[in-house]
């Protein structure tokens, strides 16, 4: 692996200024992206992987916004902020405009692949020539060029018959095949990076083996980066390379896949894994996580985990820990956030065992790590 | 016409949402919600003036001397005769029963008009000497009467039609729809014209009668759509499996359940009704003379353009604010009760 | 192929409407209290010879349902009867003011589409914006105020105070230009068309408007909130292409159909508005046709404004159909 990442990724926060309060959707994360790897973003419904995605391609919606931190592709800097003569924070110099970020990130570095198939294709266009009209904007191929190309590339993510198909309207596709025509739109484009937003959640499940083969194998032939955020872990067990682990708008543990399930460093991963259908395990192992994920608007103190956490104690309450290197699997580090691991020496093993919180046990068993759709 | 129908039932995709919205739609939630939305509550402001007006006028007999030191020809001690007053001069212009509106091409010569701004006469007289003031404020009355009472005629006749389609299905809602398509078709305006004309013979109360009737359809069509999609419904399933009879299964549980919606939809109708009668009348076929109306008085201030422009200007304002009050009030308790759309 | 189809199927469709309106209007006109005869006649002196006289010429003598089957007959023929107060045959009465209504109540859709989409896509585009609040108002009194006062106060402020604009009547662009004095070369009949149809255009083409932008508006918000305009983004379409082509085209599509329902209002206020400027239409003609109880022209005149609802409301939907790819043809609701 080299050593300068594609895509670094330092103490990113986004937060939604809402009327019933701000929203910290992200609030801190950071991971890199290396060239050909595919990186996992786990987690819960709700835990700000979609933002964070989003946030990347300074896409964020109103009225959210990123607040801190600093995003870097190939040497570019997408966001970062700098201590102004006033003390206040302010955009750096050397930030691309928005401009910049269209023409030069967006679809032709960065390509998205979104979540759900049936809505994110235009009803009134055709699939070719939605597929045209970004291949045309992103590579600056010339019409014809642009058409041949969607087509080779409707063939090469296994659309029959492409030729035909290049006419007809998303109606008259599949969920599957509408999938397959988003994954040609990004590989299309040419990109060194894409990001893929639960491309498979909306998909039954042997469609959804198909979809993951196919990525699998373009991934290979492309030497494409992804960034494959899902809530599902057994996808991510057969896909990524490395995963990081989020939890109410923070990464609470990174590592590569085979140390994350074979040595989980954070009850999070640990609830989220027993929480999943295994061949290893019958049904009725599977334990669900207690109580739901809390709002991000008012985080609760200390580890943001700790009121679902079975291995709470006292000091959890009241200390944050942040991402911190607790292993290491081969050269790389294995992080975590949680203040059991040695690293921290808060006081965990002298600290009392608490309960978790019963006003967030009254939903119990409905939060399993399967959240269905994910709309932060 | 597919589409316009697929719009009306959007709260069947999930019964969860349908439960939200059943939860919702609770009145305290609702004056809260309207509260909170600055539309209805500019809205509610002037329905409630508007209605206070027609009620203060109707029932105020000294109104016009009380305010303008001058008795009034109209004075409605009397709640119920609301549409027919003695009446001192018959004004020029407008036309007994079965005689023409007037358009009188040329200027009037015989008649001075006094301009408004006198204490006596804030907006001044019409053609024939009456306080034009007195006569705009009666005209609320019946503005107002006839557009609730013509909805209400439209609401049941629809829910009526409505709910009997959309309970038994098949051939029953076939006849009903086509037919309801039907009256669709013919535009309301001239529906009602040809409905009062022929069989009332120019009287308010076939007017209105007739203004209900057009908008039948309207209401048919939301109820039809919200009791299909009630019907399916398992309490409703069980009502019928107990052996229920129809028509208490359609009175008690479909009816009910469908009316929310509705009622917003016949607060936005009031409007259009209001707007549809001002036509009516401006045409010679609402409320006749000497009972003041709007827009019969726009047709009599239609001859005088030349010699006072605010003869024309006055009810034309008195129709658009009363129509704009009802329709601030519906668009803010459409919003109040759709949780789809979140502020 | 196929949308012809669809067009024939929903030809198919319209005919029982067609005869229902046909079935209402007749009734209407020939069951009320107020017989055809006595209105005709109606203060003037008559005896029981010439009521009987009148009724054989115009067959009200038949009972009413050979009645009905007679006047379908003509119906079908393109014979819509006799006019009792024009002494003409209704159908010819009909050519010639039908075509003052198309154009006024067309130049009417005109002026209301090419105002209100600009405004509701800007509106939509900048939302909670000054613009925004102004479409909001706009919308609010176009829904709120009669067309006949608009068309006064248009009158009072175009004709009475400036001069600039005529008060009344219409210039007919295809008749030729000596059939008007003062009228010199196609050229000046154009502008003269153009001068007249300007208010009553306005007047009648306000609702419309106000409607349309309210649809535009919250069509365009839902739209531009789509998924496939987040794609759009994602790929880095310019925000303008994505307002005006990939949100833009299917926020259309409601609109089409909303042109196609409003044509009812829009007939009904022809006939307040060709009131109001005095031009001579079919609205007109209606008015008259009330006033002198001819209730054979009453019937034509709403058959033939039935059928132009119904045809228009056709004529949209197979619009729909080929502008919307997910329309499956020949398929009924």
């Amino acid at each position: 692996m080299s050593s300068e990442p594609l895509l670094r990724v330092e103490n990113l926060k986004t937060q939604f200024f809402t009327e019933t309060g701000t929203v910290r959707a992200v609030d801190g994360i950071s991971f890199e992206v290396y060239e050909g790897e595919i990186v996992g973003l786990v987690g819960e419904s709700g835990a700000g992987k979609s933002v964070a995605s989003m946030s990347l391609l300074r896409l964020v919606e109103s009225p959210g916004e990123i607040v801190d931190g600093e995003i870097t592709y190939k040497g570019e800097t997408i966001f970062g902020l700098e201590e102004g003569p006033d003390g206040d924070l302010r955009e750096r110099d050397d930030v691309l405009s928005n401009e910049e970020i269209r023409t030069r990130i967006r679809g032709n570095e960065i390509a998205v692949i979104f979540q759900d198939p049936m809505e994110s294709l235009n009803p009134v266009f055709t699939v070719g020539g939605q597929l045209r009209e970004f291949i045309e904007l992103n590579r600056g191929l010339s019409e014809d060029e642009a058409r041949l190309e969607a087509v080779d590339m409707l063939r090469e993510v296994g659309i029959p018959d492409p030729e035909k198909r290049y006419d007809e309207y998303p109606h008259q596709f599949s969920g599957g095949m509408r999938q397959r025509v988003l994954i040609a739109m990004a590989l299309a484009c040419e990109p060194s990076l894409i990001i893929a937003d639960e491309p498979t959640t909306a998909l039954d499940v042997t469609v959804e083996g198909q979809i993951i083969d196919l990525v699998d194998e373009l991934q290979q032939k492309y030497g494409t980066s992804f960034i494959w955020v899902t809530h599902d872990l057994g996808v991510v067990a057969e896909i990524c390379d490395r995963v990081n682990v989020m939890y109410l708008g923070e990464i609470v543990e990174q590592a590569p896949v085979d140390e994350l399930f074979y040595d989980t460093k954070h009850p999070y991963t640990d609830a989220l894994l027993d929480s999943i259908p295994r061949p290893d395990r019958t049904v009725e192992d599977l334990e669900p996580i207690e109580g739901v994920m809390p709002e991000a608007i008012n985080p609760p103190s200390g580890c943001r985990f700790h009121p679902r956490c079975p291995d709470a104690r006292e000091v959890c309450r009241r200390v944050h820990p942040e991402n911190r290197r607790v292993a290491f699997a081969g050269d790389e580090p294995h992080r975590a956030a949680c203040v059991k691991h040695d690293a921290f020496d808060v006081g965990y093993d002298e600290s009392v065992p608490i309960d978790p919180e019963p006003e967030l046990m009254a939903d119990a068993g409905s939060a399993s790590a399967d959240g269905g759709e994910d709309r932060e | 016409m597919a589409v316009g129908e697929s719009q009306v039932d959007s709260g069947t995709d999930a019964a969860g949402e349908d439960e939200e919205v059943e939860a919702r739609v609770g009145w305290r939630y609702t004056v809260a919600r309207i509260r909170k939305d600055t539309t209805a509550r500019w809205g509610l402001y002037v329905v409630a003036f508007v209605l206070f007006v027609a009620i203060y006028a109707a029932v105020d007999s000294n109104l016009s001397r009380l305010t303008f030191g001058q008795f009034s020809d109209y004075t409605f001690a009397k709640l119920l005769p609301i549409f027919d007053h003695p009446t001192r001069i018959p004004p020029p212009g407008e036309g007994t029963q079965h005689m023409p509106p007037y358009f009188p091409l040329a200027e009037q010569p015989w008649n001075p008009l006094p301009a408004g701004g006198t204490l006596e006469h804030p907006l001044g007289t019409d053609p024939s000497g009456r306080d034009y003031f007195t006569r705009i404020v009666y005209g609320t009355q019946v503005s107002v009467f006839v557009g609730i009472v013509s909805t209400t005629i439209g609401l049941a006749g629809g829910t009526i039609v409505g709910a009997v389609a959309g309970y038994y299905g098949g051939r029953v809602d076939d006849a009903l729809m086509r037919l309801v398509e039907t009256v669709y078709a013919i535009p309301p305006l001239i529906l009602i014209i040809v409905f009062t004309v022929f069989v009332g013979g120019a009287n308010i109360w076939y007017a209105v009668l007739g203004v209900g009737i057009a908008f039948v359809p309207v209401f048919a069509r939301i109820i039809r759509s919200r009791v299909l999609s009630i019907r399916e419904m398992d309490y409703i399933e069980a009502a019928r499996a107990s052996g229920v009879k129809d028509r208490d299964v359609i009175l008690r549980h479909v009816v009910p359940n469908s009316f929310a919606p509705v009622l917003v939809y016949a607060t936005l109708q009031i409007g259009v009704t209001i707007l549809i009668v001002a036509g009516l009348s401006f045409l010679g076929y609402g409320a006749q003379p000497p009972t003041p109306d709007w827009g019969q008085m726009l047709n009599t201030a239609h001859g005088y353009m030349h010699s006072n422009v605010w003869l024309s200007i006055w009810p034309g304002l008195a129709i658009m604010i009363t129509i704009m009050g009802f329709n601030l009030f519906g668009d803010g308790l459409q919003d109040a009760l759709d949780p789809r759309i979140e502020d | 192929m196929k949308l012809l189809k669809y067009a024939l199927f929903r030809l198919l469709q319209a005919i029982p409407v067609l005869i229902g309106i046909s079935i209402i209007t007749f009734l209407l006109a020939n069951l009320g209290p107020g017989d055809p005869v006595s209105l005709m006649l109606q203060g003037q002196e008559h005896d029981e010879e010439l009521v009987r006289a009148i009724e054989q010429r115009y067959g009200l003598d038949k009972p009413l349902h050979e009645r009905y089957v007679t006047y379908m007959a003509g119906l079908l023929q393109g014979d819509f009867g006799q006019s009792i107060y024009y002494q003409r045959p209704v159908s010819d009465l009909m050519m010639d003011r039908i075509g003052p209504t198309l154009l006024l109540v067309l130049s009417a859709y005109a002026f209301a589409l090419v105002t209100a989409i600009p405004l509701g896509v800007v509106a939509a585009n900048r939302r909670n914006e000054p613009t925004d609040h102004l479409s909001r108002i706009v919308a609010l009194v176009g829904v709120s105020t009669p067309s006949f006062w608009i068309g006064i106060v248009l009158i009072l402020i175009f004709a009475v105070k400036l001069g600039w604009l005529p008060s009344s009547g219409l210039v007919y662009p295809w008749r030729p230009p000596d059939a008007y004095r003062g009228i010199d070369g196609h050229l000046e009949l154009f502008q003269q068309t153009i001068r007249h149809l300007l208010l009553p255009m306005i007047a009648l083409g306000t609702l419309q408007m106000a409607t349309i932008m309210r649809v535009e508006r919250t069509q365009m918000i839902e739209s531009l909130q789509g998924e496939y305009v987040k794609l759009a983004r994602a790929y880095g379409v310019p925000e303008r292409t994505i307002l005006r082509k990939h949100a833009f085209q299917v926020a259309q599509l409601p609109i089409i159909t909303i042109v196609g329902l409003n044509l009812s209002t829009a007939l009904g206020g022809a006939v307040l508005t060709e009131t109001v400027f005095n031009i001579n239409g079919m609205g007109l003609l209606f008015v008259n046709a009330i006033q002198r109880n001819d209730y054979q022209l009453v019937m034509g005149v709403t058959i033939v404004l039935g059928t132009l609802f119904v045809i228009g409301v056709i004529i949209t939907d197979i619009s729909y159909a080929y502008v919307d790819p997910r329309v499956t043809y020949g398929e009924s609701e």
